[in-house]
C-alpha cells in the first residue's frame, strides 16, 4: 500500500489553506463540476433524479447483502467467457497476482488506464521492481506519475497541478521546450503514450463496475485510453475493489445516467467500454488472455460494520468532494492517502486502520452536502459521526481521537452543564473575568463588544486563532427569564 | 487444462465475505427480477421495444441528431446514400486526408465511398485480417491514416451513443487511432434508451447460450479530457473530430 500519511492530516491541511495556488486550482473544481452537475439535475427534474438514486441504492444494498453471491456468479461467468477471475484478501497478493502474471508472460512495457485501486495497492513499484515499464495513460494520472505525487482529486487526479506546473514537468522529465499550451500539453501526452500503447504487451485497467451475470468489466473514460489500454496489448488485467459487483446487465443503465452526471456533469461519457474475457476468434483485435482481479484488501471490514457498510455503495463519482467546504480548502494531500473528501474520510480509516486515521473523519462540519449530492444516497454523515463516537468511545487510549486534556475539559463541561447552580457560578466568574479584561491594557474585545477576537486561555485560544468568539451577553437567558419572562399564568 | 487461479482460494474468499456479512452461505431469497426472467420474457419485452421504436422513428431519429450533437458529434442528416458519400467525400477532403481506413461492414455495400473516395485521390484500407493483411500491418496502416469510417451496431436516442459490437471486418482501432471518426448510422440501427439497449443484449447473450461478445462499446462525441485546469481538450488519445452521419 502507499505511503499512509493519515496522521498527519492537522498540519497537512493548516499547509494546505496557506497555499493561494491550491486554492485557485480548488475553486476551478467547484464551479466546474458541481454547476454542471446541477444543470444536469435540472435537465433530468429532481424527481426523476432522485427515482434514479433510489433505483441504484437499492441495486448496490441488494448486491452487497449477498455479495457472496453475487462474487460466486460472477466467477463462473467470467471464467465461461475465457477469462480468469483471481481473489485477492490483500493488496501485497494482489500485486502478486499481477507481477506473477506480467513475469511468466514475459511482459515488458505495460500501459495502465486510470485505476484509484491500483493507487491503493501502490501496484506501479513492484511491476517496476520486476523490470516492467509501466505507463500511465490518463492525462492526469500521467501528469502525476511523472511528478511522483499521488492523485488529489478521485476524477481529476492533477487538479492540483496549474498549467505552469505541467509545463515545467513536461519541460524537465520530457526533455521539450516549456510550452504552457494546454492544448499542445495534451498533444505532447498523445504522441509520447501512443507508441507506448502500440508496444505495450499488457493493459490494466480499473473497473467502474463488474456485471455477475455476464462476467463482464465496465470502465467510463473520456480520454480513450481506456479503450487502447483494453484493446491493443495482448493481455488485459482489470483490478478492482470487491463491491463493484452488480447482479444483472441490465442494472448498468441506472448508474450510467448517475455516474458521468454526478462525476463531470456530463450526459454520457466520450467512452463506455464493456469487456467480457479476451478476443475471441473471429473478433479483428483485442487481448489475448483477460484477467480480473477482485480486491478485499480491508473491505470485507466495511461490511462486516453495519454502519458503514454503505460506504461501500460509492461509485467513486467525486460530488462530495466537490462540495465539501472542507476539500474546497484543503485538496486532496492532506487527507494523507488514496481516497480523499468526505468518502475518503470514511473509507481510508477503514482501509488503513481508524488509529492512524482517527482525524479524519473530524474534517467536516457535518454540513451535510455530501449525502445530498451522492448519486447513492450514502449518508456519509452519519457515518463520520459513528466514526467520531468509535474514536471518542474507544477503550483503547490510541484510537481516541481527544488529547487527554481535551477529554478532561469534556468531562468538565458535562458537570458544569449538569448543574444550574455550577453553571450559574461559572456565569457569573466568567463574567468578572471579562469586565476585568476590558479595564486591563490589553483589551482583546473589539468595539462593540460583542466578540472576543484573541482569548488566552487554552482551548479558547486555539479557537479565536481563526475566528472569533462571541463575548457573554450582560445579561444571560436564565436571568431575562427568571426577572422579565416567566410569569404566573394561573 | 484450466489454468490455476492465483492468490485467495473462491472458497476461502467466499467464506471470508460470509463471515462479515455474519451468516452462511444462503442465497437470496427474493428472486431478482433482472436476472430471473426467462428468454421467453425478454422476448416479449423486446418486441414491446421494436414496436415502440417503430411508432416513434422520426421523431426519435430527431431526438438521435439531438442529442448527438449535444454529445459532440458533428451531426449530418442523408435522406438518401449518395448525399452520404457526398458529405463522406467533404469531410474527408477537409481532413486533408490522403490515407483513410474503414470497417469491413455490410453497411458500405449500400454507401458505396471506395469509389468515390478514390477518385479525388484518396486511399481507402478496407481493416480486415487475412493472410497478406497481418495483424501488424493493418495496425500500422490504421496510424498513419487521417480519417477511419465505420457503420453502427446500435445508435442511442436517449444520450446520442454509437454502440459498437465486435465483429468480423470491425477493428476497435479505426473508429479510435485516427483523428478523424466518421460513423454511419442507419434507421435500422437506432435504439430509444440504454435499457432498450441492454435489454435487447441480454436476450442476445442467453440466445447464443451465454455469449457476450467479447466487447461492447460506446462512443459518443470526441476523445476529451479536462485533466489540466479543467480546460477541456478534444482529441487527446482519440479522435478530436467525430461525424455522424444518419440515413433516413
Amino acid at each position: 500500500m502507499p505511503e499512509i500519511k493519515t496522521q498527519d492530516f492537522s498540519a497537512a491541511s493548516v499547509a494546505a489553506i496557506q497555499n493561494p495556488k491550491l486554492r485557485r486550482a480548488l475553486d476551478r473544481v467547484a464551479s466546474g463540476f458541481e454547476v454542471a452537475r446541477l444543470d444536469r439535475v435540472a435537465e433530468a427534474t429532481p424527481k426523476v433524479w432522485e427515482d434514479w438514486k433510489q433505483q441504484a441504492r437499492d441495486i448496490k444494498a441488494h448486491t452487497n447483502e449477498h455479495l457472496d453471491y453475487y462474487l460466486d456468479l460472477l466467477h463462473t461467468n467470467v471464467t465461461a467467457a475465457g477469462g480468469q477471475l483471481h481473489f485477492a484478501k490483500d493488496a501485497d497478493q494482489a500485486n502478486e497476482i499481477v507481477a506473477h502474471i506480467a513475469r511468466t508472460r514475459n511482459v515488458k512495457i505495460a500501459t495502465k488506464s486510470k485505476s484509484m485501486v491500483s493507487e491503493e495497492l501502490a501496484l506501479n513499484p513492484v511491476l517496476e521492481s520486476i523490470g516492467v515499464e509501466v505507463w500511465e495513460t490518463d492525462l492526469g494520472e500521467y501528469i502525476i506519475q511523472l511528478a511522483e505525487e499521488t492523485p488529489s482529486h478521485l476524477v481529476a487526479p492533477a487538479l492540483h497541478k496549474s498549467k505552469e506546473d505541467v509545463a515545467e514537468l513536461f519541460s524537465e522529465k520530457l526533455g521539450i521546450p516549456y510550452d504552457e499550451d494546454i492544448y499542445h500539453m495534451a498533444a505532447t501526452a498523445r504522441e509520447v503514450l501512443r507508441d507506448k500503447f502500440m508496444e505495450a504487451d499488457l493493459g490494466i485497467s480499473g473497473a467502474n463496475f463488474v456485471v455477475a451475470e455476464t462476467g463482464t468489466l465496465v470502465i467510463i473514460t473520456n480520454e480513450g485510453n481506456g479503450r487502447l489500454s483494453t484493446s491493443a496489448p495482448r493481455i488485459h488485467i482489470g483490478i478492482t475493489g470487491m463491491e463493484k459487483v452488480i447482479p444483472s446487465l441490465q442494472d448498468l443503465s441506472i448508474f450510467l445516467r448517475l455516474l458521468p452526471r454526478s462525476a463531470t456533469g456530463q450526459r454520457i461519457t466520450s467512452y463506455v467500454s464493456m469487456t467480457t474475457g479476451p478476443r475471441r476468434s473471429d473478433d479483428e483485435d483485442g487481448p489475448e488472455e483477460f484477467h480480473l482481479v477482485l480486491v478485499d484488501n480491508g473491505r470485507s471490514r466495511m461490511l462486516a460494520d453495519p454502519n458503514l457498510r454503505e460506504a461501500l455503495y460509492c461509485i467513486r463519482c467525486g460530488a462530495c468532494l466537490n462540495i465539501c467546504p472542507v476539500y474546497a480548502r484543503i485538496g486532496g494531500h492532506a487527507y494523507g492517502w488514496v481516497y480523499p473528501g468526505p468518502i475518503g474520510a470514511v473509507v481510508s480509516p477503514m482501509l488503513v486502520g481508524l488509529k492512524q486515521a482517527k482525524e479524519l473523519p473530524q474534517a467536516s462540519s457535518l454540513c451535510g452536502a455530501c449525502r445530498e449530492v451522492c448519486p447513492i444516497k450514502i449518508d456519509i454523515p452519519r457515518m463520520l459521526l459513528d466514526l467520531r463516537n468509535k474514536t471518542a468511545e474507544s477503550p483503547d487510549r490510541n484510537l481516541r481521537s481527544a488529547s487527554k486534556s481535551e477529554r478532561a475539559l469534556a468531562g468538565l463541561y458535562v458537570k458544569l452543564m449538569g448543574s444550574p447552580r455550577l453553571l450559574g457560578m461559572a456565569v457569573w466568574f466568567a463574567n468578572l473575568l471579562q469586565k476585568m479584561e476590558r479595564i486591563l491594557p490589553f483589551s482583546h474585545l473589539t468595539k462593540d463588544r460583542k466578540w472576543i477576537k484573541k482569548s488566552l486561555v487554552p482551548p479558547l485560544s486555539k479557537w479565536t486563532r481563526s475566528r472569533d468568539l462571541p463575548a457573554l451577553p450582560k445579561r444571560t437567558f436564565h436571568d431575562i427569564w427568571k426577572k422579565d419572562l416567566s410569569r404566573d399564568d394561573s | 487444462m484450466t489454468p490455476k487461479p492465483l492468490g485467495t482460494p473462491k472458497a476461502e474468499f467466499l467464506a471470508g465475505v460470509r463471515q462479515a456479512l455474519g451468516r452462511a452461505d444462503v442465497p437470496p431469497t427474493e428472486p431478482y427480477p433482472r436476472l430471473t426472467d426467462t428468454t421467453s420474457e425478454l422476448e416479449v419485452q423486446a418486441i414491446e421495444v421494436r414496436r415502440r421504436l417503430a411508432a416513434n422513428l422520426p421523431a426519435l431519429l430527431d431526438q438521435l441528431a439531438d442529442m448527438a450533437a449535444k454529445g459532440g458529434w458533428n451531426v449530418h442528416r442523408a435522406s438518401g446514400t449518395e448525399e452520404a458519400v457526398g458529405q463522406i467525400e467533404t469531410i474527408v477532403k477537409e481532413s486533408g486526408a490522403t490515407n483513410i481506413v474503414r470497417s469491413a461492414q455490410e453497411v458500405f455495400d449500400q454507401v458505396p465511398v471506395d469509389a468515390a473516395l478514390a477518385n479525388q485521390g484518396t486511399k481507402v484500407t478496407t481493416v480486415i485480417k487475412d493472410h497478406d493483411n497481418p495483424r501488424e500491418a493493418l495496425r500500422e496502416e490504421i496510424r498513419q491514416s487521417g480519417v477511419g469510417i465505420t457503420g453502427a451496431d446500435y445508435a442511442l436516442a436517449e444520450t446520442g451513443t454509437l454502440v459498437v459490437l465486435p465483429r468480423k471486418g470491425l477493428s476497435r482501432l479505426v473508429s479510435l487511432v485516427p483523428p478523424v471518426h466518421i460513423a454511419l448510422v442507419r434507421a435500422e440501427d437506432l435504439l430509444e434508451t440504454l435499457d432498450d439497449l441492454f435489454l435487447l443484449r441480454r436476450l442476445e447473450y442467453h440466445q447464443q447460450g451465454g455469449e457476450m461478445g467479447s466487447y461492447l462499446n460506446f462512443i459518443t462525441g470526441p476523445s476529451r479530457t479536462a485533466d489540466i485546469e479543467m480546460t477541456i481538450v478534444e482529441g487527446v488519445h482519440g479522435p478530436k473530430e467525430v461525424h455522424m452521419i444518419i440515413l433516413g
